[in-house]
């Protein structure tokens, strides 16, 4: 099942669920009725289909449905939190009260009256899913296969699937704020397993955007079978790289997973409340080489990182965090805003209805700079070309982060030369901020499907980056 | 749905799914409630309770093979779910292999797992409260004499339930009860960094669960071994991998395990079953039957029997993780689709002697991020931990890979120390490999 954009007003939708505004009143009341400073209702339903291919064979469905709501009631930077998939109003109201505990007083306000508001749509969307049949899918997921096949004698193996989700929030706030958002979301993916000589290896490619069917165009589904073949050929000639100390030049694009790690992060403003963030003293001050300018973007249309509204009904907007090595802003939710006496930068999301929000990136890119890509590689005496990515990791406080290198290159005498593959890369972020010393003029945002973990919860992000230099990281390779 | 039991809710399920045309169904209905509160610096951060009911539901159509999870469980909602849900199926590719076991196979393994603390009901908000102010308390008193920007201190406690049902008569029933309690540190440290450490104990019984001042000290001391940290010069060590991150780097072992990586070629085990994998030193089990054990229970994800199987038996690799449906699919004989409780047995030294044989170890205890190829074998991991000489903490590591090919990394596997972690379901002692590649400054 995929859930077309629901027609009528903002509210209309649950409304139809038994969620009146009465109701709505009601389970708010009991959100307040111990004399939380404020409160919030996230209503969420949401349905995704997922079809893949193993095997030669497209034999495999799967969907889900989610349904329920989230109550929370904040006093100060006290969070109680409470759901329930069951959306009678008994239910709501006893997860309202569950959530109430957190506070110990008497009532100081009542809930005015939801009054809808409008927000930009951020994801227009040709050929919604919820028009698009099965059997249609079938026939893309079936064609990717063959198109892998066809491409090079040596794939053995196709995996591939295609996802679409669809969910409807409606987030209430006591001051009679009433929002409601439509996401829609795709995902694809191919996996090529290849052999040539004994040598067996296998590499994916995926895709995302809160998109309908129309972004698979034919020209990106060419790319992510070339992509996905291309890869997986590549290890099956690449070896590690030595290990230790070098320059890296990182590719433009998915390299942006530096960025996410290194230094978003460190830039969500609940570390920096909590003063755990390495970068808890240093607002206003330079950062960075005077080439960087990083900013977390929600309004990116039909970026996988995009959102209309934030989950806690705060706008949406584009965050400049640090313009020209110096850092402007954190990532504020409600409650690090406040703390901090700012507005909130419409970055506090959640996973679903299950947990509070909290700070959390977007779209996270660092803009272009002065140099050519080429003249970038070229700078580079001995050194690591990074291309494409599997995941990474950081440590807020003590900055220290990694990423896994996929695939690359060495650098010798500024030429690419051996293919590389599978190296853990490390560093420490302000270090490794402060070491990118060159930015390329080729901004690219990544189209591939990132989702960001955060305190057990994950939400879908993307990023993006020109070509940079950092003048030394730590390689994972041997010898 | 709401009223029935599970198991109930679980068979109404079976019977709308045939009615509209299912040949096989099988359906899990499961239920859970969880209570977490965390404090910080003194005062209550937050309070959660979480209360889940959802079910989920495999189809076979016309030999055609679906699965579904919803938490809508609105009799209305739930028709048109499974309704949509038989009506996707039919459009796919069939797939002969995806039947249910025979129901003279399925099964429950008779062991009393003592999976419930019948005192996880009866606990108060009260009790709860109780436990984290007293870690709190302890965990203020052991790091007294550190430099702390901020301590964070939480306890959970649930109960989960789940009915499984099939349209050819089987049924199951599986209940748990969890607990957990833990805590983190942020400190400062030379150069502006703010290092942190955590610790946190889960067990299914309350009383399995260390005394607050336990936990406390155990936290202060993994706080002391941050400070100061930095990369060592690239190099072949031996290797101390503490207990409770043993998963981290054997993890690159578990991927080529599994029945789908070995179906589709990606494994780099695929030929190796029977063969020497590693060193003689060195056994893996998967043992669901562990009473109390985070992983155990009484049937696996195909509904057969829970049962001691070895992986590695002395260094030779004993088997892979198949599912009913891959075994099928490669035509050979089934195990079980997924791990229960990994299980290195113990030695009879203590990590600290069978380092200090050594001189100069790697005590790995965390990892940062890194991955590793199920295809070839290839890892690469960040780590953290500390340079021990004859056995003692002399210089805290950070920034640092570890780096190599599972085959040289179980070869090099010396030994397992006598402090099993029971806290988890990877159940070993610390571990001791000779000549890892470590690169750093």
């Amino acid at each position: 099942m995929s859930l077309p954009r629901p027609a009528g007003l903002p509210g209309a939708y649950f409304e139809q669920m038994g969620v009146t505004p009465e109701v709505l009143r009601r389970v708010l009341d009991a959100a307040l009725s111990r004399g939380g400073d404020d409160a919030d209702l996230y209503f969420q339903h949401s349905a995704s289909n997922a079809v893949s291919l193993s095997d030669h064979k497209v034999n495999q469905v799967n969907t889900n449905v989610d349904l329920g709501m989230g109550v929370r009631v904040v006093v100060d930077d006290q969070v109680g939190y409470a759901y329930s998939e069951d959306l009678t109003p008994e239910a709501l109201v006893a997860a309202a009260r569950a959530a109430a505990e957190i506070a110990s007083g008497t009532p100081g306000r009542t809930a005015a009256n939801p009054l809808a508001r409008a927000i930009p749509d951020l994801y227009p969307v040709a050929q919604p899913w919820d028009a698009v049949g099965m059997g249609d899918r079938v026939k893309m997921v079936r064609g990717w296969e063959q198109a892998a096949f066809a491409a090079d004698p040596r794939v053995q193996r196709i995996e591939a699937y295609l996802a679409d989700a669809s969910t409807i929030i409606m987030i209430v706030r006591p001051d009679g704020r009433l929002v409601q958002d439509w996401r829609p979301m795709t995902l694809a993916m191919v996996r090529a397993t290849a052999e040539d000589g004994g040598v067996v290896d296998s590499s994916s490619y995926n895709v995302a955007a809160r998109a309908g069917l129309e972004y698979y165009d034919p020209e990106r589904q060419d790319r992510m079978v070339k992509e996905a073949v291309e890869r997986t050929l590549f290890l099956l000639k690449a070896d590690k790289p030595p290990a230790g100390d070098m320059p890296v030049v990182l590719a433009a694009g998915p390299s942006a997973i530096l960025l996410h790690e290194a230094i978003g992060h460190g830039m969500e403003a609940d570390f920096n409340r909590k003063r755990t963030s390495i970068y808890a003293d240093k607002m206003g001050k330079r950062i960075a080489n005077d080439q960087i300018t990083i900013v977390d973007d929600g309004t990116l249309e039909n970026a996988r990182g995009a959102i209309g509204i934030d989950d806690e009904a705060n706008p949406t907007e584009r965050t400049v965090l640090v313009e020209n090595g110096v850092l402007k802003s954190y990532m504020y939710d409600e409650i690090s805003a406040r703390h901090y006496g700012v507005e909130p930068t419409g970055s506090g999301r959640r996973q679903d209805f299950r947990s509070a929000p909290i700070p959390r990136m977007r779209s996270t890119i660092m803009e272009s700079g002065p140099h050519d890509p080429g003249e970038i590689i070229k700078s580079v005496e001995k050194g690591l070309y990074c291309v494409s990515f599997a995941n990474g990791q950081v440590n807020i406080g003590a900055g220290d982060f990694s990423f896994y290198m996929r695939q690359g290159y060495l650098i010798e005498d500024g030429k690419l030369t051996r293919p590389v593959k599978d190296v853990n890369i490390i560093g420490n972020g302000p270090e490794a901020l402060s070491r990118i010393d060159m930015v390329g003029n080729d901004l690219l945002i990544d189209e591939g499907g990132w989702t960001c973990g955060k305190d057990g919860q994950g939400v879908p992000v993307s990023q993006g980056m020109p070509t940079v230099r950092v003048s030394k990281l730590t390689v994972g390779g041997v010898g | 749905m709401k009223g029935l039991t599970l198991d109930a809710a679980a068979r109404r399920i079976v019977e709308i799914a045939s009615g509209l045309g299912a040949d096989e169904t099988t359906a899990r209905v499961s239920k859970g409630s969880w209570t977490e509160l965390q404090r910080r610096d003194g005062k209550v951060e937050k309070a959660q309770e979480s209360r889940s009911l959802s079910a989920g539901v495999s189809l076979l159509v016309d030999g055609r093979y679906s699965s579904h999870s919803t938490s809508d469980l609105r009799p209305d909602a739930l028709q048109g779910f499974l309704e949509r849900a038989v009506a996707a199926t039919r459009f796919l590719e069939p797939d002969e292999n995806r039947h249910l076991p025979e129901l003279s196979r399925m099964g429950a393994a008779d062991v009393d797992l003592d999976p419930i603390d019948p005192g996880q009901e009866t606990r108060s908000p009260d009790d709860r409260r109780a436990a984290v102010e007293a870690l709190e308390a302890r965990a203020q008193a052991h790091t007294s004499d550190l430099k702390t920007r901020s301590i964070t201190s939480f306890g959970w406690d649930g109960a989960s339930e789940s009915a499984l049902v099939t349209s050819h008569g089987f049924d199951a029933h599986w209940a748990s009860t969890s607990f957990g309690l833990g805590a983190s540190v942020s400190l400062e440290d030379a150069g502006g960094k703010l290092p942190e450490a955590w610790t946190s104990y889960q067990a299914r019984h309350n009383d399995d669960i260390p005394a607050p001042d336990t936990i406390a000290a155990d936290l202060a001391e993994r706080g002391r071994g941050r400070l100061g940290s930095g990369p060592m010069e690239s190099g072949r060590y031996p290797l101390l991998l503490d207990r409770r991150v043993v998963s981290g780097l054997l993890r690159a072992l578990m991927g080529p395990l599994s029945g789908t990586a070995i179906f589709e070629g990606r494994s780099c085990l695929k030929d190796k079953l029977g063969e020497r994998i590693g060193s003689e030193a060195f056994t893996l089990l998967d043992d669901p039957l562990i009473p109390r054990a985070l992983g155990s229970h009484p049937h696996d994800g195909d509904g057969l029997p829970a049962r001691r199987r070895v992986i590695v038996d002395e260094g030779v690799l004993q088997m892979f993780f198949l599912s009913v449906y891959n075994s099928r699919r490669l035509k050979v004989p089934g195990t079980t689709g997924g791990a229960s409780n990994l299980v290195i047995p113990p030695g009879d030294r203590s990590p600290t002697a069978l380092a200090a044989d050594r001189g100069r170890v790697i005590r790995v205890d965390g990892f940062l991020g890194g991955n590793s190829n199920a295809s070839t074998g290839d890892f690469s991991f960040g780590i953290q931990g500390a340079l021990l000489e004859d056995g003692k903490p002399v210089r805290a590591l950070s920034e640092m890979n570890i780096s190599g090919d599972l085959f040289s990394l179980l070869e090099r596997y010396r030994a397992a120390a006598d402090d099993t972690w029971t806290h988890g379901s990877w159940r070993t002692p610390s571990l001791l490999f000779d000549d890892i590649q470590f690169s750093g400054a």
